[in-house]
């Protein structure tokens, strides 16, 4: 096992190194001046062709490139032409903040997502099978934002169930950062109530962003489940009289929910990236919400880092799937050489 | 009997702590642009300088009347009638936020740092010494002459020194003195301010509370009777303003700064008893004319384009909220000259006169015009078709077309690669005012950029009476050549203006502010000049 995930990192360390190359490129090339855009309106020709020399950006492609690998190899990603912040600073406030609502959303859709494709796919056909396919589809086709906006006006503005915007109301001082995860700060802090609060603020955007994710997951499973009932070892065990709950929990689901997991980690690496729109409407201070503001202020540095942020959290997360794949399923960890 | 036990019963329940008659929280929250640094020597954007009035005193402020007037500086004087040599007297007595005193000492290392760190608003200062002559006294020695350094000193807001050299990152690029304190000085403040900073989270929050020995002092003349000083500032900085109106309608939002509604949303606010709404400062919707290529190249043909559009057209519903006439100046600055077309009104028998005159006159179905805006800015579209339908009456093709900012900005530092037309908002943001409106965006040495896309310096009377403009001491003999100035920049037809677009403060009803109105972004948003009723927003909010 530790040498194939050895030989994985490995990989992806070359994976990482073809992505910095790429955007290195491709931010370079995109139109407007860094150093115009971190000096602001008022600076002068000659102020702005200083901090291009600082910048390196007079420079040629590889030598920019070097100057950038350089500081990478002393943990220095550069400083924010937008934030004028070190963008490691920038990246340690904004992560935490994006992980610990995805994560929240990944649980909900996790469990509902199971829950609802096993049900469907034991009871196919069935009423509820029929009830989840069409609220199934309308989550598909239904954008996370529209479905963000809808929750917030029902639940926080019409019905007052559920707190509005932000990772804590607007009048309460947020806990030192310690680790950036408002609920974990919180408690550290010795204020429980400050997490309970952090969580009830959490629940509307994570819902917002999993809301397609149970419905993917949820048909996946569904199939997964209705396949894996037409199998030899699940009549045999209806046979010989094994208890429904033992059927599902302990022979079917293992199997069933394979597919599920590798899409699961996908999404979780896609909503990195992609919760923007819900991190808009919730006033959200994200990851995803910084990775925008970086593009379009052309904050070169920060434009590498949040696409390498996003590379390694496929890398890795795909990894984490293997991991937990091989552990669900021993063929392929004989296929892996995991024994 | 039923009344007189639930009395009873309510004051029991006070009594034990479980119910309290709630008193408004003298808390006030706004919404601002993300303030990313609150060091004033970096601090470059309107954004940033909102956050500096409130933490920092700038050596001079700007006045209603155009101009500065004393503040952290009481007086100041050209030594010897030479411009460039400035000294300033500091005022005595001014605490900083950590109790010491502010001296000649704090206001020359600040400069310095300033100067050296070449960031922020530094740009227009030129190189600067600054020399200790005693300790209320500093002179700055300049590179260049300039009649107008004073007034440049607005956006120049001093530091502590001890208290940042206590701070510095060793490792920054200046150095025995590291980063300069740059990176603690973007969470902390070091300042002199009406407010001090308790928390800021980049991008995203910033706290204050009120100084109390604020060297000018929380006097009560000429507030109501219920309007007390705002004693803690919660900033948020959000963008969307679908949620900004959530926040505002359901109280959780006291002030917006920023001023960024659309249409309807300013019309439900203008109809909610409970909010109200402020315009302090606007800015000048300018539609750059390239004179460097066809056909805008023809002074005629530009003129045509001034005539044809339709103000009235475009300004319509707008005009309620403040939208209207402007020029070179802003309609509320001392000085301002209205300029061609007057009245503001479409004339199209006047544009067809300027295109026969113009050297595109026989080809005029050939012609194309190119209309950039900045992508995604409604508004600016929106004059782009306007234009565009009004030339179509005259047998010339508008093509409008909104690349996003870093292209259309990036587009802008050539004449050659900058499009015929161009659109920007230019907010009295650079001190002073006056210089900045004419002396960058039409003299050859100005800011050049998005700033004199129209890349015409030919005049060389403009050229002279711009000089002079920096040169001459008296602001009263200044004020009358920017009035002289004015016409003839705009007798070039190298811009035409649309409308002012006043940034409309959305505030709760017991919100009062700002008391003096100075067309400047920054002092206005400095909440020393607001107050909060909190009978009234106890009667509103119940607490």
């Amino acid at each position: 096992m530790l040498i194939f995930i050895s030989k994985r990192l490995f990989q992806s360390l070359f994976v990482l190194f073809g992505l910095s190359l790429l955007i290195f490129f491709i931010a370079r090339v995109m139109p407007g001046d860094p150093a115009r855009a971190a000096l602001g309106f008022l600076a002068t020709e000659q102020q702005v062709e200083q901090l291009r020399e600082e910048m390196h950006l007079n420079d040629s492609f590889p030598v920019q490139y070097y100057y950038w690998l350089r500081n990478l190899l002393h943990g220095d990603l550069g400083r924010s032409s937008y934030t004028r912040r070190p963008v490691t600073a920038d990246l340690r406030q904004y992560i935490p903040a994006t992980f610990e609502l995805i994560l929240f959303a990944t649980l909900i859709s996790a469990v509902v997502g199971q829950v609802t494709g096993v049900l469907a796919g034991y009871f196919r056909n069935s009423w509820f099978d029929g009830v989840s396919r069409l609220i199934s589809y309308l989550g598909i086709a239904t954008p996370s934002f529209v479905v963000a906006i809808f929750l917030l006006f029902i639940f926080s503005q019409v019905l007052r169930l559920a707190p509005g915007v932000g990772r804590l109301p607007i009048m309460i001082t947020p806990p030192e950062a310690v680790t950036g995860f408002i609920t974990i700060d919180s408690l550290l802090a010795g204020r429980p109530d400050l997490a309970l609060t952090a969580l009830k603020h959490m629940i509307l955007p994570a819902i917002s962003l999993s809301v397609i994710h149970i419905a993917q997951e949820g048909r996946i499973t569904r199939t997964s489940i209705v396949e894996n009932m037409q199998k030899d070892y699940i009549t045999i065990h209806k046979v010989h009289g094994i208890r429904t709950s033992r059927l599902v929990f302990k022979y079917l689901l293992k199997p069933s929910i394979i597919p599920t997991v590798t899409v699961m980690g996908l999404d979780f690496a896609f909503l990195m990236s992609n919760a923007f729109l819900v991190e808009m409407v919730y006033m959200w201070p994200g990851f995803s919400r910084y990775a925008v503001t970086a593009m379009l202020n052309k904050d070169l540095n920060a434009i590498v880092a949040v696409v390498l942020v996003i590379g390694l959290t496929f890398a890795l997360v795909n990894l984490l799937v293997d991991i937990i794949i091989m552990g669900l399923d021993p063929t392929a960890r004989l296929r892996r050489g995991g024994g | 009997m039923k009344a007189r036990v639930l009395t009873l019963f309510v004051a029991g329940l006070m009594l034990t702590g479980l119910v309290t008659l709630a008193a408004a929280d003298n808390v006030v929250v706004i919404n601002g642009y993300p303030v990313i640094t609150a060091d004033p020597a970096t601090a470059s954007d309107w954004y940033d300088t909102e956050t500096m009035y409130n933490l920092y005193s700038p050596l001079v402020y700007p006045a209603p009347e155009g101009g500065v007037r004393p503040h952290l500086a009481t007086g100041w004087e050209a030594v010897g009638g030479d411009v460039t040599h400035w000294r300033f007297t500091l005022r005595q007595g001014v605490k900083f936020h950590s109790g010491n005193e502010l001296t000649a000492e704090d206001v020359a290392w600040s400069m310095t740092r300033f100067i050296t760190m070449a960031r922020g608003n530094s740009g227009p200062l030129g190189q600067v010494t600054a020399v200790i002559v005693d300790p209320y006294t500093v002179d700055f020695l300049l590179d260049k002459p300039s009649a107008i350094f004073p007034e440049t000193l607005a956006l120049f807001f001093p530091v502590e020194k001890d208290l940042v050299l206590a701070n510095i990152n060793p490792s920054g690029n200046y150095g025995d003195l590291g980063d300069y304190g740059e990176d603690w000085l973007a969470t902390h403040d070091a300042g002199t301010g009406p407010y001090m900073m308790t928390s800021h989270i980049p991008g995203q929050r910033l706290e204050a509370v009120r100084f109390i020995d604020y060297f000018e002092g929380w006097s009560d003349e000429g507030w109501g009777p219920d309007e007390v000083p705002i004693e803690r500032l919660v900033f948020i900085m959000e963008t969307d303003y679908t949620t900004l109106m959530t926040l505002l309608r359901s109280g959780d939002l006291d002030l917006e700064i920023n001023g960024g509604w659309t249409l309807p949303q300013l019309q439900q606010i203008q109809a909610d008893e409970n909010l109200g709404l402020v315009g302090v400062w606007a800015q000048n919707v300018t539609v750059w004319m390239n004179s460097k290529v066809p056909p805008t190249d023809d002074e005629h043909f530009r003129k045509a384009i001034l005539y044809a559009f339709d103000y009235e057209g475009i300004v319509g519903p707008w005009a309620q909220f403040g939208n209207g006439e402007t020029g070179i100046f802003l309609p509320n600055m001392p000085g301002y000259v209205p300029i061609e077309p007057q009245p503001r009104a479409q004339n199209l028998e006047r544009a067809r006169q300027e295109l026969a005159l113009s050297k595109y006159a026989k080809n005029l179905s050939d012609v194309t015009v190119a209309f950039h805006f900045c992508g995604g800015l409604d508004f600016e579209e929106e004059i782009g078709l306007q234009l565009q339908a009004d030339m179509a009456q005259l047998g010339v093709t508008v093509e409008v077309a909104g690349p996003p900012w870093p292209q259309y900005s990036a587009s802008c530092s050539s004449p050659e690669t900058t499009p015929n037309m161009t659109i920007f908002l230019f907010g009295p943001q650079a001190a002073p005012t006056h210089d900045y409106y004419t002396y960058s965006m039409f003299h050859p040495r100005g800011l050049g950029w998005i700033f004199q896309a129209h890349w015409f310096f030919e005049d060389p009377e403009i050229v002279r009476l711009l000089e002079e403009t920096r040169a001459e001491t008296d602001p009263a003999a200044r004020l009358a050549l920017y009035e002289e100035v004015q016409p003839m920049i705009a007798d070039h037809a190298l811009a035409f203006y649309p409308y002012q677009k006043p940034t409309l403060f959305a505030h709760q009803a017991y919100i009062v502010g700002p008391k003096e109105t100075i067309v400047f972004i920054g002092p206005s948003e400095n909440m020393h000049l607001w107050r909060i009723n909190l009978s009234l927003k106890e009667q509103l909010r119940g607490g």
